[in-house]
């Protein structure tokens, strides 16, 4: 790989040894990656990993080297949810909170250490960073060295900014170094669509089993995706930016997707249109019937098949503003539809702290769902259930990658709005 | 006896038993339940891979084409490796991708722990490959299938 004089001279000790050790790391990356030259980090951060859990987060050993070496972030960053601490919100027996302090008993020191490495501020913990009420928006064009899967795709498809799927720890590194490898999504070549999927369905189908098919279908490639803007115009709008995260979550977490372009909708493609397929790609149809296979496809993973939902959790992706309204609008048509006052199942929402306290401010639809039992959280549900502790419990969910990641049994919104309120399961699904 | 060349991503040297994923290998969801356990098992809980569901990862030489998953999964080789229950090689038949040679380097590099890594064997080494084999692979990315049944 190709290094500037700069570059060369960090990795020959110039600037001491820890930094010499993260641009050795970056530099392995590079050749890995097989990229031809680093290139500068022109956004803010965005990483994995908020919570202290082994095996998940760097060990407080690596970060106390990095600090005390003086590093941090060229530029401050964003982090997924934080810590499911908040044990009211999520429908806990004593076990559960035990075990969970337990796992999560370095979360404040992990904490301290993410300030001082260049976390943006206390409250910037969320996997919807690019939310107006968070802040952390990327242009078109920016050079990211991103992780998190569903904030990568969005970035990259929705955002047009440019991240690989980097993995925890590489993506701190490389915002310290504010340096990452030019190789795949970060060059014209490797953000062109080697599949092309016609979407012919009746009607719009729901994000998250739409995004399951086609990562199940590209696994890591990169889709370009025609007849969605049939049922969501032309461009972006908040509508088709709510939709395309939550197809791209799945798209993420069921294949690898990192990027994808929608015809007429997404900003490259709207530029470029079918350019970006490469010479040779490969064609798919996607209609009704491939998607009422795959959600027949799914397994039933609770210890009784049979048994009544006891939790439903929504918010995986972290809520915008409109979906959490939505869900308002939704519960309440469907408790005057059922002479209803209170949801049947045990429910909690998540969502980022920012756009929280704005529902809150706006009370209307937050009165709604509290009123009916919703608690809100603003965790992730995959770090309180991807673990056995969740193993006896009968968990709904309407995110498909909540469904990949535990034992959660996955229902599209509007069957699982049902179900929240009647507690009954179709027997026939 | 079946012979490969591909490229070295971590060099070694090293004999093992093959398992074989034809599918993405999906590392948090291989993984997620081994790295809370101090077993020096890792015993694969992706239930959405059944060629490797339910199977010890531990000490086996994994043959796939690529990771797919969770970002989450880069602190995951680091863990294996202190819990004594890392693979003890990862071949893949196409090129490697960030997420995985993000997680195999920073687990060589800050916890010198080296997993064996050769990428780009091609289709046909996973072809061929079967679960059971016996693998060689020099540090020159040259990898030597002996079949089972021989």
């Amino acid at each position: 790989m190709r290094l500037s004089t700069e570059e060369q001279q960090i990795l020959a000790g110039s600037r001491g040894e820890m930094l010499q050790r993260v641009m050795t790391t970056i530099v392995a990356y590079g050749e890995a990656l097989e990229a031809e030259r680093l290139i500068d980090i022109t956004g803010m951060g965005h990483f994995v990993i908020p919570h202290a859990l082994p095996g998940i987060s760097p060990s407080l050993e690596m970060l106390d080297a990095l600090i005390t070496a003086g590093l941090k972030t060229a530029k401050p960053f964003t982090l997924d949810p934080v810590a499911p601490l908040d044990f009211k919100n999520w429908w806990l027996n004593r076990k559960q909170i035990d075990s969970l302090e337990y796992m999560y008993r370095t979360q404040k020191q992990y904490d301290k250490r993410m300030q001082a490495l260049g976390l943006w501020n206390p409250e910037a913990c969320t996997c919807t960073p690019y939310l107006p009420e968070v802040g952390n928006l990327p242009g078109r064009g920016d050079i990211l060295a991103w992780s998190e899967s569903a904030c990568v795709v969005f970035a990259n498809s929705v955002l047009g900014a440019r991240s690989n799927r980097n993995g925890a720890i590489i993506d701190l590194l490389c915002n310290i170094a504010g340096k990452i490898p030019l190789s795949g999504f970060l060059t014209d070549e490797g953000r062109r669509a080697t599949w092309r999927i016609e979407i012919k369905t009746d009607r719009l189908p729901p994000p998250q089993v739409l995004g399951a098919a086609v990562g199940k279908t590209v696994m890591a490639d990169v889709p370009y995706i025609i007849g969605l803007d049939r049922f969501l115009g032309h461009g972006i709008n908040s509508r088709t930016w709510d939709y395309l995260h939550e197809l791209g979550t799945a798209a993420a977490s069921t294949g690898a997707v990192g990027l994808f372009h929608v015809e007429n909708i997404t900003p490259e493609a709207i530029d470029y249109r079918t350019d970006l397929l490469t010479g040779e790609y490969k064609t798919v149809t996607i209609d009704d019937r491939t998607l009422r296979e795959l959600t027949a496809s799914y397994p039933i993973m609770w210890k009784d098949k049979n048994a009544a939902s006891a939790k439903c959790f929504l918010g995986c992706p972290h809520l915008s503003l409109n979906q959490l309204q939505w869900w308002a609008d939704k519960i309440h048509e469907l408790l005057i539809k059922h002479g209803k006052k209170h949801l049947t199942v045990n429910t909690t929402i998540c969502s980022a702290p920012q756009v929280l306290r704005k529902f809150i401010e706006n009370r209307r639809g937050w009165e709604i769902l509290s009123e009916s039992g919703v608690r809100f959280s603003t965790a992730c549900p995959m770090q309180v259930f991807d673990n056995n502790l969740s193993i006896d419990d009968a968990i709904i969910t309407n995110s498909n990658k909540l469904r990949v990641y535990t034992h959660a049994r996955f229902f599209p919104d509007n069957e699982i709005a049902e179900i929240m309120i009647t507690g009954r399961i179709r027997r026939n699904r | 006896m079946l012979k490969f060349k591909g490229r070295s991503v971590l060099p070694g040297i090293v004999k093992g038993e093959a398992l074989v994923t034809r599918r993405g290998f999906n590392t948090y969801a291989s993984f997620f339940t081994s790295i809370h356990e101090q077993t020096g098992k890792a015993v694969c809980a992706d239930t959405g891979n059944p060629e490797l569901y339910g199977k010890n990862l531990a000490n086996k030489i994994i043959c796939l084409p690529g990771t797919a998953g969770s970002t989450s999964s880069g602190a995951v080789w680091q863990r294996l490796a202190k819990l004594k229950a890392a693979p003890r090689a990862m071949l893949f038949s196409q090129p490697i991708d960030p997420l995985a040679a993000g997680g195999l380097i920073v687990a060589d590099i800050w916890a010198g722990k080296r997993i064996i890594t050769v990428d780009q064997l091609g289709e046909a080494f996973l072809d061929a490959v079967e679960e059971g084999d016996l693998i060689e692979i020099l540090a020159s990315g040259l990898v030597t299938v002996y079949k089972n049944k021989q």
